[in-house]
């Protein structure tokens, strides 16, 4: 594997998005097959180049000047999550997207939107991170109104206006940092910062957060998730919960802060504040949420809590020089509880997907029993259920221990309490989610009900697996692989724009 | 003996139960053969155990960044013989089990989640990691829930309760054994022996202590059980709440208490408090009970209260009262659900109201059940009496001014005890039959009747003999001789009682020898009196409590959850989100006012920090 591989993260999955509507436009199993195709090409490529790292310049143009695309450990660890849900989303869609028109537009979209992620992830040039960033949230606008109805149109329009005022905040941020060294490329703007923090580069980290804020939907920016994310179709909402909010927010955020700016102790604690801030109202709000969708939405506002927790305490115990164990084991439970997030969160949204698809409704009231009539359905929702909840042995628990007992070594006991606290509510929600789904009595209109297709339950089954062996991650051997090279990047902070030079 | 040992029953039993939820449901025969093998191998192998030395086992797992797990198993004495017991019980539950379902209902998920319970509980007892410890016990947590799922449609309330108190609990404890660590950077439970001084360490003992009280099942904690208890098979009961459960909140209290802190006389008084009000209260809700289970789950919890009454006393005789409590109360309230189940299979109701007379057909039945009633109310000569005896010495022993306060609380919960199983003995066994209990026209297979009567046997054995547990399981557990008797003696009391019994039976005899009583029919006018309306109902013996005028209040409140966590959490929960929910209205400009005021505050901590 080579240097010449990286374009063709960005190449597949654009070139079939185009591809798509030109030659499939009447045949709908073409686009079944090419969206699926793409999607696993990127899943093979991504693990494929999964110890590469590397910087390509666009067209030959050298950095500081030319675009680049630097690969390192976080990038390819996104990678793989991106790659990885979204070809469980392409094959959850064959089936139920049937019911959709146009299935070449959403395929279109879908894979423009997974273009603009992988864009972004790996960018090292900020106004191209802005072009990826603003192709991914065009294109999840349009597919949260894929459906057309009334409520989808609404939920879009709220989704496109914060969107937009987001990404305004984070253009005007990438304006204020090339106005201040007068270079785009990420490594070069972090080697000609000012070494004090002026005016201008603050009022640039806070556009940069507001706006990745928004993206990340962090409290109190949060607003317009719990309305997108049910609107869209399943295997969409099992991607914008999944990897959307992740890679345009916090990825975004955290490559900015961490290796650009450079963190400090202020935006460590502001970091903190904001993920405490989500976990708690987020998972408060979720949980007396009725519509199974919007419950699961309201849940990632609290999960990207925690992992902005994680990364917080870290940044603000690295920035003070304190325990660096603590503080590493912060970083790493937070990229962790990432990872696991992205897998438990879209196999939740998958298995309502497939609910929804077999009983036409969302309503928790009006379900119930139906465990006995779609056992594989049960079966992956609660395993999902009890991996976001942080129950043993599943991979949730492992990154919420290591948040924990990060926070308790670093000293940040309150914190503690609190994420254990926000686990318990969050129990108690997903309690309540199975309570009503799949136990009790089944409704009467619901007799007829049958499990659903199996192209549907494969992805289904290959999460749950992923959810109970993710705990694996952190065995000698696997960890060093695949988790350290990721939180490495971000523990040693500016030392990404000699790597990103260098490298190159 | 290779320290591999200690695995397998850990590991054999969590690998069959992911065996038994692969499997085709159709194939009942494989799963319950299955359940019932490794639970066999299981107890042979803690029988190895407990009689020979084993080495502890050790392997480097995961560490990193000064956070670590290690697959750290010791035995010690106090757990030896918990692992035997709790790999005994799940065998004879297991055989139970096979003639209790019937064979249009056996839930595919019982045996597969007794097995992983099973893997868990032994786990819990042999752990020497606290986070290795902590998994197990979220095994055996989560277990029981899936375990009262399978009890049904109207399950799932009791279900949802237990998990969510007892998740609640477990987090309780994961905090305190992060601050364990973070007073010792130290997760090794053995190595750990932290004096209470301060605020931290007496935190992080309540913190621990809440996860035992949940698990045991005693006040504040113990809403679940009855409310689990309402739908869950009863060999669910039997073999979880009532006494698998115990024996590992209990071990955790225990070591808590005597090992991993050095804890303080109030801290002591504290769990002593906790003892004598569960006790009490605990036992007076259940003799106002009208469903045979869910007396019986307010039961267990009471007799949670005398272990704890036991370790608060911090002296050897207390602790070693409190241990043997735990093994007696698990043999007898184990056996007294398995009868609840016996009745329920042949009747199909748990409610008194509806039962009666049923001695004649189930013999075998009213034996155990009759045997374990009295070993609960502390008869001699059954096993209840000889530890209450030695938790009664403890409390004397403690030389505290107001001890007699919780002698009498314990003495007195004994005697009410005895009265609520009367009832239950009446209600159900004697008398004349009900139209349920004229159904009933034979005993239950011998697969259920056996398990029950080995347990009845036990407790017998356990009660004539008993320092046969105490030499060889207790004193070894607690490290020190402990013998029955001191000031008081309790082969006196024994003696006195069997006079006592002796006499009133001769007096009843003499009577009916000498025939100075007539027994003659109920004469009402000519009508013939059918069985059911000449029935006096156990229900209402007790009635006349609840109506007094002090407890009349706090019978009310108890009806209307007053003292139930899990009610006033709920509400508070549901209050925050009401608010927050009021403030989510949907309006656009609304929420990009939000966004507005989260950058005029960011700004503004920026610029002016």
């Amino acid at each position: 594997m080579n240097t010449i591989s990286i374009p063709l993260l960005i190449v597949i999955p654009l070139g079939t998005a185009f591809l798509i509507p030109l030659i499939a436009r009447k045949k709908r199993f073409i686009a079944d097959i090419l969206g699926s195709a793409a999607t696993l090409a990127l899943l093979v490529l991504s693990i494929l180049l999964f110890r590469y790292q590397g910087v390509y310049s666009i067209g030959g143009w050298e950095p500081p000047i030319g675009i680049s695309w630097v690969q390192d450990g976080f990038s390819n660890l996104m990678l793989v999550i991106v790659s990885l849900i979204s070809f469980c989303a392409t094959l959850f869609s064959v089936q139920y997207m049937e019911r959709y028109t146009s299935k070449h537009k959403y395929y279109s979209l879908f894979l423009l939107m997974v273009t603009g992620m992988n864009g972004v992830i790996l960018t090292g040039d900020m106004f191209n991170l802005f072009v990826f960033l603003e192709i991914a949230a065009v294109a999840s606008y349009a597919l949260v109104a894929f459906g057309g109805e009334h409520e989808e149109l609404e939920a879009s329009f709220k989704y496109l206006v914060l969107g937009s005022v987001g990404s305004s905040f984070i253009l005007l941020g990438i304006a204020l940092l090339y106005g201040m060294t007068g270079y785009l490329n990420m490594a070069a703007i972090a080697n000609n910062l000012p070494d004090s923090n002026t005016m201008l580069l603050m009022l640039a980290t806070v556009f940069f957060i507001v706006g990745f804020g928004i993206k990340a939907a962090l409290v109190p920016f949060h607003a317009w998730l719990p309305d997108a994310h049910p609107s869209a179709p399943a295997p969409i909402s099992a991607m914008l919960s999944g990897v959307l909010i992740k890679a345009l927010g916090i990825y975004a955020l955290t490559r900015i802060l961490f290796n650009v700016i450079g963190v400090s102790k202020l935006y460590g604690g502001v970091l903190i504040t904001l993920g405490t801030l989500s976990m708690v109202i987020g998972v408060f709000l979720a949980v007396g949420q009725w519509d199974f969708k919007r419950l699961l939405a309201y849940h990632s506002i609290s999960q990207m809590g925690y992992v902005v927790l994680g990364l917080g305490i870290g940044g603000y115990i690295l920035a003070s020089d304190g325990n660096i164990h603590a503080g590493t084991l912060a970083i790493l439970g937070g990229l962790f509880h990432l990872t696991n997030h992205s897998v438990f969160k879209s196999l939740l949204f998958l298995c309502s997907g497939s609910i929804e698809y077999s009983t036409g409704t969302r309503e928790l009231k009006e379900m119930g029993g139906l465990g006995t009539r779609m056992p594989v359905t049960r079966a992956t929702c609660t395993i999902a259920s009890l991996s976001i909840a942080g129950v043993p042995p599943f991979n949730g628990f492992w990154s919420k221990l290591l948040i924990v007992i990060a926070a308790i070594q670093g000293g940040y006991h309150w914190l503690a309490v609190i994420t254990i606290l926000v686990s318990f509510v969050t129990l108690i929600s997903f309690l309540k989610v199975l309570r009503y789904t799949f136990l009790g009595e089944l409704p009467e209109f619901l007799k007829q009900i049958k499990e659903s297709p199996k192209s549907m339950l494969a992805p289904l089954i290959i999460l749950a697996i992923l959810c109970m062996g993710m705990g694996l991650l952190l065995i000698p051997g696997i960890k060093e692989v695949i988790l350290d090279p990721a939180s490495a990047v971000l523990i040693k902070g500016a030392q990404y724009a000699q790597d990103a030079l260098v490298l190159h | 003996m290779n320290a591999n040992i200690l695995l397998i029953p850990v590991m054999l039993p969590l690998a069959g139960g992911i065996l038994c939820l692969l499997i085709p449901k159709k194939v009942r025969w494989f799963r319950e053969g299955l359940s019932i093998l490794i639970a066999a191998l299981s107890t042979i192998t803690a029988f190895f155990i407990f009689f020979r030395e084993i080495p502890g086992l050790h392997y480097n797992f995961l560490e990193f960044e000064k956070f670590n797990l290690h697959l750290d198993m010791v035995i010690s004495p106090m757990s030896a013989f918990i692992l035997l017991f709790i790999t005994g019980f799940v065998f004879l539950v297991s055989i139970y089990s096979l003639s209790y379902f019937s064979h249009d209902n056996n839930p595919k998920e019982y045996p597969a989640f007794l097995l992983f319970a099973l893997g868990g509980s032994c786990g819990v007892v042999t752990a020497d990691h606290f986070l290795l410890f902590l998994i197990f016990w979220e095994i055996v947590t989560v277990s029981l829930y899936f375990l009262i799922s399978t009890g049904g449609k109207d399950a799932t309330k009791g279900a949802t309760k237990t998990f969510a108190m007892l998740g609640g609990a477990d987090g309780c404890l994961l905090l305190g054994i992060g601050l364990c660590w973070f007073m010792t950077e130290s997760f090794t439970i053995s190595q750990l022996n932290i004096p209470i001084n301060g605020w931290m360490p007496v935190i992080a003992f309540l913190l621990m202590m809440t996860g035992a009280i949940a698990k045991a099942g005693a006040m504040p904690f113990h809403t679940w059980i009855p409310d689990a208890s309402d739908s869950a098979p009863p060999p669910v009961m039997a073999v979880l709440p009532a006494s698998i459960d115990k024996l590992l909140g209990i071990f955790l209290l225990v070591r808590i208490s005597t090992s991993i802190f050095i804890i303080t006389p109030s801290l002591g008084l504290v769990l002593m408090i906790i003892g004598a009000v569960t006790i009490i209260w605990a036992v007076m809700v259940a003799m106002v009970q009208h469903d045979l289970r869910r007396l019986l789950s307010y039961h267990a919890i009471s007799q949670v209260g005398y272990m704890f009454l036991g370790i608060g006393t911090m002296n050897p005789i207390g602790l070693a009262g409190a241990l043997f409590h735990m093994l007696n109360n698990s043999i007898y309230k184990n056996c007294l659900f398995l009868s609840c189940g016996a009745i329920k299979k042949r009747t199909g109701t748990t409610n008194l109201a509806d039962l009666g007379g049923l001695a004649k057909v189930m013999p075998l039945t009213f034996t155990a059940c009759l045997v374990s009633s009295l070993a609960i109310s502390g008869v001699p000569p059954f096993n209840g009496f000889a530890s209450k005896w030695l938790i009664y010495q403890g409390i004397l022993d403690t030389g505290l001014k107001g001890s007699y306060i919780f002698l009498i609380a314990a003495m007195f919960g004994s005697a009410l005890t005895l009265a609520s199983f009367l009832k239950v003995i009446y209600s159900v066994f004697l008398g004349s039959k009900t139209r349920q209990a004229e159904k009933v026209k034979k005993e239950v297979p011998p697969a259920m009747a056996v398990p029950m009567l080995i347990l009845a046997l036990l407790c017998l054995l356990f009660g004539v003999w008993y320092a046969l547990p105490l030499d060889n399981m207790i004193n070894p557990a607690i490290g020190t001789s402990v013998v029955v008797g001191g000031s008081w003696n309790s082969t006196m009391a024994s003696l006195l009682m069997a006079v006592g019994i002796i006499l009133g039976l001769s007096i009843y005899l003499v009577g009916r020898l000498r025939k100075s009583a007539r027994f003659v029919g109920s004469f009402i006018g000519g009508e013939k009196l059918d069985s059911e309306t000449g029935r006096i109902n156990g229900t209402h013996f007790y009635l006349t409590i609840k109506e007094m005028p002090f407890l009349r209040i706090l019978y009310d409140f108890q009806e209307k959850g007053f003292f139930d966590p899990y009610n006033w959490l709920g509400k508070l929960g549901a209050d925050i989100t009401r608010v927050l929910r009021k403030i989510h209205n949907g309006m656009l400009s609304w929420y990009l006012s939000w966004s507005l005021a989260g950058i005029v505050i960011l700004l503004g901590i920026l610029f002016f920090t």
